[in-house]
């Protein structure tokens, strides 16, 4: 039997996923392990391998469709069967409820008048059935004019010239406005921007700012990074003793580590920390899990491994989901302070500066300091001013002396 | 009553007594108006007498032919005033047939002629009674045209009508016109033991066929004893004592030829007479009625179907547009369409086509042609009539059928097939991919179609 490629669940939200491109072709040979194709889900791209080693028998789901997790897309002929082993199966029925099931949520009918009309009597002549296979036209969309309104081939010409023309009739478009571009918006624009949106029209942000010395910071990663170079072979950076510091003021304000629920607000015990990261296709937020548990070692670990991960394509939905607060920095452009969206369902996010050499006053003496802005932006639904000074100030005494975090 | 819609058919012909039966079918109260007999020229002076008569030659040829089906019955003698009452009985029983086809769907007969007063009158010319109706629709057929060339008002210069009506043979016949009906006129006298001269104007007999298939008859036609000039341009005729001469010019050249008569076949001419067109402003072009494809003339109500609108002057063209006008004037739309008209010449071989020849597909297409010749045909040979063939012309790319011609035994009932293909626009596989039923001369179809599509079976 040759074996079944379905659409992975990739994650516990999962229910379909959209394949953009198929890296083989049928009749392909595949090694185990070989990508076979790519899958975009609302949050994530993903490369699906091959289970063994075979040839492409037959793809059932081209790119561009959106198919419910377990559909069958693609049989994988292992070495011993041949393209006639395939006409034995029969696509599973099963899969067809699956998939009426998980649809219902979204599109209750859509998926099976579809059906329905496929599968409706087209009353064609010979040739103007041959004709539009050869055009590519569906004869759906041809109106017939022969007798009892049979489509008939100059139904079929017409409909293809007017095809024609409507294509011809874009192109002109293109080029009196070639400044503009049009890219239409990928399942992950389009995550970002209801995200985004829902952040700002479902909380009540509110903004809370403060400049604190950094020279200790700066001073401790001098020390450490070459040990935890030498120790586990990773480069620390800033960000990650500002996760680990910032984890550990949450910590001491178990308000910041919430949640709005209908019923109520949701502490949360687990901090797992969120780092704003851009790639190509736009902004998306790995999670260091349990980063008040964890080592600064450990979590270099983790950023670095996200990193690589979010830059290969290779995030797993659980990944990117399920992060308690959120971290944003904007130091690599030199951004002094900024502003920052609370990453829905969180309750506040930090947006963390670049640290710039500034004179401050020191015991009355003007002195030059590593100074970094960090910005709190807060759910004033669920977090009081106060309570978000409390946090602030627990942060600043926590930058100002990371020893205190060891205590 | 009353509330019924009130239709006029003006002609009792081909056009006009199926025009009739629809719209009484479809609910109206229809008046049929016929001057001289019903079932008009097809049925009286046209197509029937003329199948009546060559069914006689084919007979006294099945006869002379007999001692190659190992039967003897001598050679057979022809008796033509049997063969005219023959012809006549036929005639009689088909016109009876239509007028109990018309009383049988109430249909009022009128014998008389129709003239127009306006577009809802129609009044007898012969009773003065005028009939008021809601629809009118003209079908008054044609008649034959004459030819203006000196000497053809002499006796013994007869048209087609004419013909029909003789009653006895010349021993000579020269026949001016060698389209469908001149040769089928030939044929006859031919078959009868007339000796006949057919003179064609065009580069072949029945020069509206394809070429291919024109050659093939005209060379039939020849071997069976038939004189023919073609490209002959008829000058006139002198009236000797017992014979006449008719000169014409091949080119260049002067020729003369004598016969005891002259048959003109020369063509038909939408007859409009006494019908008072232009009181009610029918527009013409030609001297035939401008109609759309609904069959409605410019008087909205008015209808016009067959011979009066010149086109294709056939009886089964006058019967679809018939329908189609009685249709429209009982308010259900339709379209007539001529797509798929096919021709025939009932000759023996017969003749048919429908669709483009050759030499019309060639120009609009690129085309391929199979044929297949029915001397591979067993049931051809078992009928002993082998000469001919199936010629199927297609469109290269889609294998849309465009034309298909024969000639052959049973052509013209064949054609059917393909006009049926035609015009539910079958592709050649559709047509190849047919079984068709063996031994028949209609496997030719099927084999000629194969040829385009994978090749023939019985062909190398």
């Amino acid at each position: 039997m040759p074996i079944e490629i379905v659409m992975p669940k990739l994650g516990l939200t999962m229910t379909e996923g959209l394949i953009i491109e198929w890296k083989k072709k049928e009749g392909d040979e595949v090694k185990k392990d070989e990508v076979l194709f790519v899958l975009e889900t609302e949050k994530v791209t993903f490369e699906v391998e091959s289970p063994e080693d075979g040839v492409l028998g037959k793809i059932l789901i081209q790119e561009k469709e959106t198919v419910p997790v377990g559909t069958v897309v693609a049989y994988l002929l292992k070495p011993d069967e041949s393209i006639s082993d395939l006409e034995e199966i029969k696509p599973p029925p099963e899969k067809e409820e699956v998939k009426a099931e998980l649809l219902f949520a979204q599109e209750p009918s859509l998926p099976s008048q579809e059906k329905v009309s496929r599968e409706t009597r087209i009353k064609a002549s010979p040739l103007a059935k041959k004709i539009a296979k050869a055009y590519n036209l569906d004869l759906h969309t041809v109106e017939g004019t022969g007798p009892g309104g049979r489509i008939i081939k100059e139904d079929v010409e017409k409909a293809y010239e007017k095809m024609q023309k409507e294509a011809a009739s874009l192109h002109p478009k293109v080029e009196e406005a070639p400044a503009q571009k049009l890219v239409t918006f990928t399942g992950m624009r389009r995550t970002i921007a209801k995200g985004m949106l829902a952040s700002k029209v479902e909380t009540a942000q509110t903004y809370m700012s403060n400049t604190v010395d950094a020279t200790k910071i700066v001073e401790y990663r001098r020390i450490l990074l070459p040990y935890i170079q030498e120790k586990f072979g990773i480069r620390m950076t800033i960000t990650d003793i500002m996760m680990k510091i910032t984890g550990a003021a949450i910590c001491q304000h178990p308000i910041i580590n919430t949640r709005w629920t209908d019923e109520g607000i949701l502490y949360l015990e687990d901090v797992h920390m969120g780092m704003a990261m851009a790639l190509d296709e736009g902004l998306i937020v790995p999670v260091i899990r349990h980063i008040n548990k964890k080592g600064l070692a450990q979590i270099a670990k983790d950023r670095i491994e996200l990193i690589q991960k979010g830059k290969e394509n290779r995030f797993l939905p659980d990944n990117i989901t399920g992060s308690t607060f959120t971290l944003s920095t904007m130091g690599m452009f030199d951004i002094e302070h900024f502003t920052a969206n609370i990453n829905l369902p969180e309750s506040a996010i930090l947006a963390v500066g670049a640290i710039i050499d500034k004179p401050v006053i020191i015991d009355r003496e003007m002195v030059i300091r590593p100074m970094l802005n960090v910005t709190l932006t807060y759910d004033h639904r669920i977090i009081d001013g106060a309570e978000a000074g409390k946090f602030m100030r627990t942060l600043k005494s926590f930058i100002e002396n990371p020893i205190f975090i060891i205590a | 009553m009353g509330d019924k819609l009130k239709v006029a058919v003006i002609g009792g012909g081909s056009g006009g007594y199926p025009a009739a039966i629809r719209a009484a079918r479809l609910g109206a109260e229809v008046t049929l108006i016929e001057k001289d007999s019903l079932g008009g020229v097809c049925l009286n002076r046209g197509c029937i007498p003329t199948k009546a008569l060559l069914q006689s030659g084919e007979i006294l040829k099945t006869i002379k032919d007999s001692g190659i089906f190992g039967i003897k019955c001598g050679d057979g003698k022809v008796d033509f005033r049997a063969v005219i009452s023959r012809k006549n009985s036929v005639i009689q029983k088909l016109r009876q047939g239509v007028e109990r086809l018309l009383s049988a769907k109430k249909i009022s007969i009128i014998k008389g002629t129709a003239m127009l007063i306006d577009p809802s009158t129609v009044q007898i010319l012969e009773t003065e009674n005028k009939i008021k109706v809601d629809k009118i629709i003209i079908a008054t057929g044609s008649r034959p045209t004459k030819l203006n060339i000196n000497g053809f008002d002499g006796p013994d210069v007869l048209d087609s009508d004419k013909f029909l009506e003789m009653e006895d043979l010349p021993k000579s016949a020269v026949i001016i016109g060698g389209g469908a009906i001149g040769v089928e006129f030939g044929q006859i006298f031919n078959r009868m033991g007339v000796e006949v001269t057919i003179l064609e104007l065009m580069e072949n007999l029945v020069p509206e066929t394809d070429k291919e298939i024109a050659q093939a008859f005209e060379k039939r036609i020849i071997e069976e004893g038939i004189k023919v000039f073609t490209k002959a341009e008829v000058k006139g005729i002198t009236h000797g004592k017992a014979l006449k001469t008719i000169t014409f010019a091949v080119g260049e050249e002067s020729k003369k030829c004598n016969a005891e008569r002259v048959i003109v076949t020369t063509g038909r001419r939408p007859d409009l007479s006494y019908l008072n067109v232009d009181t009610i402003g029918l527009a013409q072009e030609n001297s035939t009625l401008i109609v759309n494809d609904h069959m409605e003339t410019n008087v909205p109500g008015v209808y016009a179907v067959g011979d009066v609108v010149g086109g294709i002057m056939f009886a089964h063209v006058a019967t679809a547009e018939g329908e189609c006008a009685a249709k429209n004037a009982i308010g259900q739309e339709s379209t007539i369409s001529y797509k798929a008209i096919p021709s025939c010449i009932y000759t023996s071989p017969e003749v048919a086509s429908v669709g483009l020849t050759e030499e019309q597909a060639k120009v609009k297409f690129d085309i391929h042609v199979g044929r297949f010749p029915f001397y591979a045909s067993g049931r051809a040979l078992v009928l002993n009539q082998t000469y001919g063939m199936v010629k199927i012309i297609a469109e290269r790319k889609y294998g849309e059928v465009l034309g298909v011609h024969m000639i052959g035994p049973h052509a013209t009932d064949m054609i059917a097939e393909a006009v049926l293909g035609i015009s539910m626009e079958m592709t050649v596989e559709d047509l190849a991919h047919a079984v068709h039923p063996h031994p028949t001369l209609s496997e030719a179809v099927m084999e000629a179609a194969l040829s385009l599509s994978g090749g023939a079976i019985n062909m190398p």
